[in-house]
């Protein structure tokens, strides 16, 4: 019975996907899709902790971007301008974007609905706004350039090969924070919040504490995978921390399907990889994109995982009940 | 110019784009007010207005006034298709989903935009002229003189037709109360129709009457659209005079900080006052707060 | 004979805009009781509740709770002394399974923060299995073990409000407060809650409830508090408010 419920558990997931992991590389036909990989685990990272925050908490962020533009410019400016190690520039990001997080927090998750997503946009511009016009430590509209290539300890991680297994690590260790945070007292809560914020209050449950704690959180992930982004490309620029990339995230998370970690992870999969399919339509990126994201929305709004998941108990149903009809 | 001399001018650009933004705002609060679905495509007609007008003048060889015709009531109809195509149908309307289907066909619009007119910036004449109008030290675009006067017209016109005509009344009736809008025969589905294409056509409006000092292409959009939003919840979200006064608030400010302060900072500063509405009073300038009741 | 006086509002008032709910009133709940607020439509209960629980604040007055004052308090600092209440319009977390309703409602009395629960420490799986077996405790306390896996959405609307009874009943409070329990349910349902709330009280819970059902007010209240327009116009046991002219007078009008 122990195993039969371990099967059936979020862990036995886990394990089977850090297996997959782990032997994806030898099986790749061209080392072109280890970058590809590489930048999937980066938005995946962010894809769950946006997933605590919208699909489980029910809080929309708009503005996500930011956090994942702090953490790179933050341990980018360090390296390349003072030469602090990527270790310490993890550190330092991870502080100041929790501490930022904290304190636009507060005010933010009082706020609702189209309020809320008005504020964490509002916020994500103004972020941008100073990658762009803080030149002096940022490098300005053109970016900042000279940043190191990663290493932790003394190690390097001058293959893609070594970077793609440190995204992995990273990813598997937020993921399973995440499945153990979702599992818990903590999750229920967040659930709750999500289901109904007075009847939470009223069974004691301190609802703005929650709600910014789990801001904190989401905004700590894509902080995490920005220093990830930084080191890797060792070069940042302003465009790519902007409200697109803020919306791209939200929608990894939708049609993943929210609520479900694993839909962030398929989402972002899904959205990474996309472009390199429309690779040859490049102009017509920015159309499907906005398509798909309609179409989506209109008719699987609980997101691809979930929209999959009916269908196929749809036809099982439909399965046994013909065998049933069938007689004994 | 003296100082106080650059203020004036300022206050003017200011109130010239916070007219914009009021008008843009407008189309907002008109969709919401009868969906309370916040329109994320909102600024991409104002787009389509500039560009469809420099379209017809110069594929169809329409002059400036019919063009602008053209535009208008094209960007109405592509308005109502938005709330065919992309609102309708949907079965479950909470604020996430109807937030990111906007967003997406917001990104659509902008996509087939690139498509068909390019990525570059295009130019509409100005409807008089150019030549400026001296004003106690400052000068006044004739242009400007266009905007705020158009844009009076269609505020007093919106205020004859939602608070004088049936139309218009039944609109604000099928927002408050759908139930009971439907219980004395008011096509609500009907009036929601109507409020994307009376949003299409001063989202078109707007953009025709600031081209001519800003250029118009296919991404103005974006901003546009988030300040005309700003406008309107900086104004008090619904309430019809509160986005001209939050319209003309945020220009106002955005212009004396870009001017005094920084012009690249000018849109930090836009959306930094947004901020602090929302923290210190969400409710905007004119609103009321709203209680909920368990 | 007098049980402990468990909550009291002094003078407490609530206005909106122009019409006041509640206009200085004091009321008493007592200890080990069942005792129900009454009056008719538009009285002003559930405000009270809405005041009692923090969800509102009141214009004037205060509220007492096992001797503290507890009026400015946020909701959740309340419940955390142990008052909580369900709600009229149900306020179930509907994509959640019945179980996890209730273990939510164990909130107060679990532990389990953030890194605990990150790092799923032994205590924390233990507390787990703690808060588990308890919430089916609770479950068989009001007859719903068998539903524990059902997501409350798609639950019965009887069933529905025996859930929230249930959640509100895991938090071990000291008083519970039930906002109109009955609502929407048929005799034979309101008579298997009567039997409910008696058991409650048996356990050692206090009950505050509204209800507009006579029946089931006057068929297990210890104590009725009647309130009109906002003030309270009589109080006593069920006979006596049964008789008393005021409250015929508020619920029938002026002859």
């Amino acid at each position: 019975m122990r195993i039969l419920s371990f099967v059936r558990s979020p862990y036995a997931g886990f394990l089977l996907f850090t297996a997959v992991l782990a032997v994806l590389p030898p099986l790749l036909t061209n080392d072109y899709y280890l970058n590809v990989l590489i930048f999937i685990g980066i938005h995946a990272i962010i894809a769950i902790g946006l997933d605590l925050l919208l699909g489980y908490t029910g809080q929309i962020s708009l503005g996500h971007a930011a956090f994942f533009g702090l953490g790179a410019y933050i341990t980018g400016v360090l390296s390349a301008k003072a030469s602090w190690p990527p270790i310490a520039g993890l550190v330092v990001a991870l502080v100041g974007v929790g501490i930022l997080a904290y304190i636009i927090g507060i005010p933010t998750l009082k706020l609702h609905g189209h309020y809320l997503a008005m504020a964490t946009l509002g916020f994500g511009i103004i972020v941008q706004i100073f990658f762009k016009e803080l030149g002096f430590l940022t490098g300005g509209p053109s970016g900042l350039v000279g940043i190191q290539d990663m290493t932790i300890f003394g190690y390097e991680f001058d293959s893609d090969l070594k970077y793609y297994y440190l995204v992995s690590v990273s990813l598997l260790l937020t993921l399973l924070l995440s499945i153990n945070v979702v599992q818990s007292r903590v999750g229920r809560a967040l659930k709750a919040i999500h289901g109904s914020e007075v009847a939470s209050s009223v069974l004691g449950i301190n609802v703005s504490r929650y709600k910014v704690g789990i801001f904190v959180l989401s905004a700590l992930y894509a902080a995490l995978a920005g220093w990830l982004y930084s080191h890797y490309m060792t070069f940042v620029s302003p465009s790519s921390f902007g409200f697109m990339f803020s919306i791209k995230l939200v929608t990894m998370v939708v049609i993943g399907s929210l609520g479900s970690i694993w839909g962030a992870i398929f989402g972002a999969a899904l959205l990474t990889s996309m472009p390199e399919f429309l690779h040859v339509f490049a102009n017509y990126e920015t159309t499907v994109f906005g398509f798909i994201l309609v179409t989506v929305m209109v008719f699987m709004p609980r997101g691809l995982l979930r929209g999959l998941e009916d269908i196929v108990l749809r036809v099982f149903k439909s399965l046994s009940d013909q065998e049933a009809a069938k007689g004994p | 110019m003296t100082l106080s001399q650059q203020i004036l001018q300022y206050l003017i650009t200011g109130v010239t784009i916070g007219t914009i933004y009021a008008l843009i705002g407008m189309g907002f609060n008109i969709i919401y007010n009868s969906t309370e679905i916040i329109n994320f495509a909102q600024g991409e007609f104002v787009m389509l207005g500039g560009l469809i007008t420099v379209s017809s003048m110069q594929i169809l060889h329409l002059p400036l006034p019919l063009a602008a015709l053209v535009s208008v009531i094209g960007v109405a109809i592509i308005g109502t298709l938005l709330n065919l195509a992309a609102i309708r149908p949907v079965k479950d309307p909470n604020p996430i989903t109807l937030i990111i289907i906007t967003i997406g066909a917001s990104i659509f619009i902008r996509g087939i935009s690139s498509l068909l007119w390019g990525k570059e910036p295009y130019p509409i004449p100005a409807f008089s002229g150019e030549d400026p109008i001296a004003f106690f030290g400052a000068v006044i675009q004739p242009q400007s003189l266009w905007v705020m006067g158009i844009a009076l017209v269609i505020v007093l016109g919106f205020r004859q037709f939602f608070g004088k005509t049936i139309t218009g009344k039944a609109m604000m009736a099928s927002a408050f109360q759908p139930r009971a809008a439907k219980l004395v025969g008011i096509d609500t589905r009907f009036m929601v129709l109507i409020s994307f294409a009376l949003s299409g056509l001063v989202g078109a409006a707007a953009g025709i009457v600031i081209a001519p000092m800003s250029m118009t292409q296919y991404d103005i959009g974006v901003m546009m659209g988030l300040k005309g939003f700003c406008a309107a919840i900086i104004g008090g979200l619904g309430h019809f005079w509160g986005v001209v006064v939050g319209g003309i608030a945020l220009g106002v400010l955005e212009s004396l900080g870009a001017g005094l302060i920084s012009s690249g900072y000018k849109d930090a500063i836009a959306f930094g006052i947004l901020l602090l509405m929302l923290f210190f009073r969400p409710q905007g300038i004119l609103g009321r707060t709203k209680g909920d009741r368990v | 004979m007098s049980n402990k006086v468990l909550l009291n509002t002094v003078g407490l008032s609530k206005d909106f805009g122009g019409v006041k709910a509640l206009r200085e009133l004091d009321i008493e709940v007592r200890k080990g009781l069942i005792q129900a607020v009454i009056g008719p439509n538009g009285a002003g209960k559930t405000t009270l509740f809405n005041v009692i629980s923090g969800v509102i604040e009141p214009t004037g007055g205060s509220v007492f709770f096992q001797g503290e004052e507890i009026t400015d308090l946020p909701t959740h600092m309340i419940a955390d002394r142990g008052l909580t209440r369900t709600f009229q319009n149900l306020q179930l977390f509907t994509d959640m399974t019945v179980l996890e309703n209730v273990m939510v409602g164990m909130h107060r009395i679990s532990k389990g923060g953030f890194f605990a629960s990150a790092f799923k420490t032994p205590w924390v799986l233990a507390e787990e299995r703690r808060i588990r077996e308890e919430s089916t405790e609770c479950l068989r306390f009001v007859g719903m073990e068998e539903h524990s896996a059902t997501v409350a959405g798609s639950l019965p609307f009887g069933n529905q409000r025996i859930l929230e009874l249930a959640r509100g009943l895991a938090s071990r409070p000291e008083l519970l407060m039930l906002d109109e329990p009955a609502a929407g349910l048929n005799t034979r349902e309101t008579q298997d809650l009567a039997q409910l709330i008696i058991r409650i009280k048996d356990s050692g819970v206090t009950v505050l409830l509204v209800e507009h059902d006579m029946e089931l007010v006057m068929s297990i209240s210890d104590h009725v508090t009647v309130i009109d327009q906002g003030h309270k116009i009589a109080e006593g046991d069920p006979d006596s408010i049964r008789n008393d002219e005021n409250v015929l007078k508020a619920y029938l009008g002026e002859e």
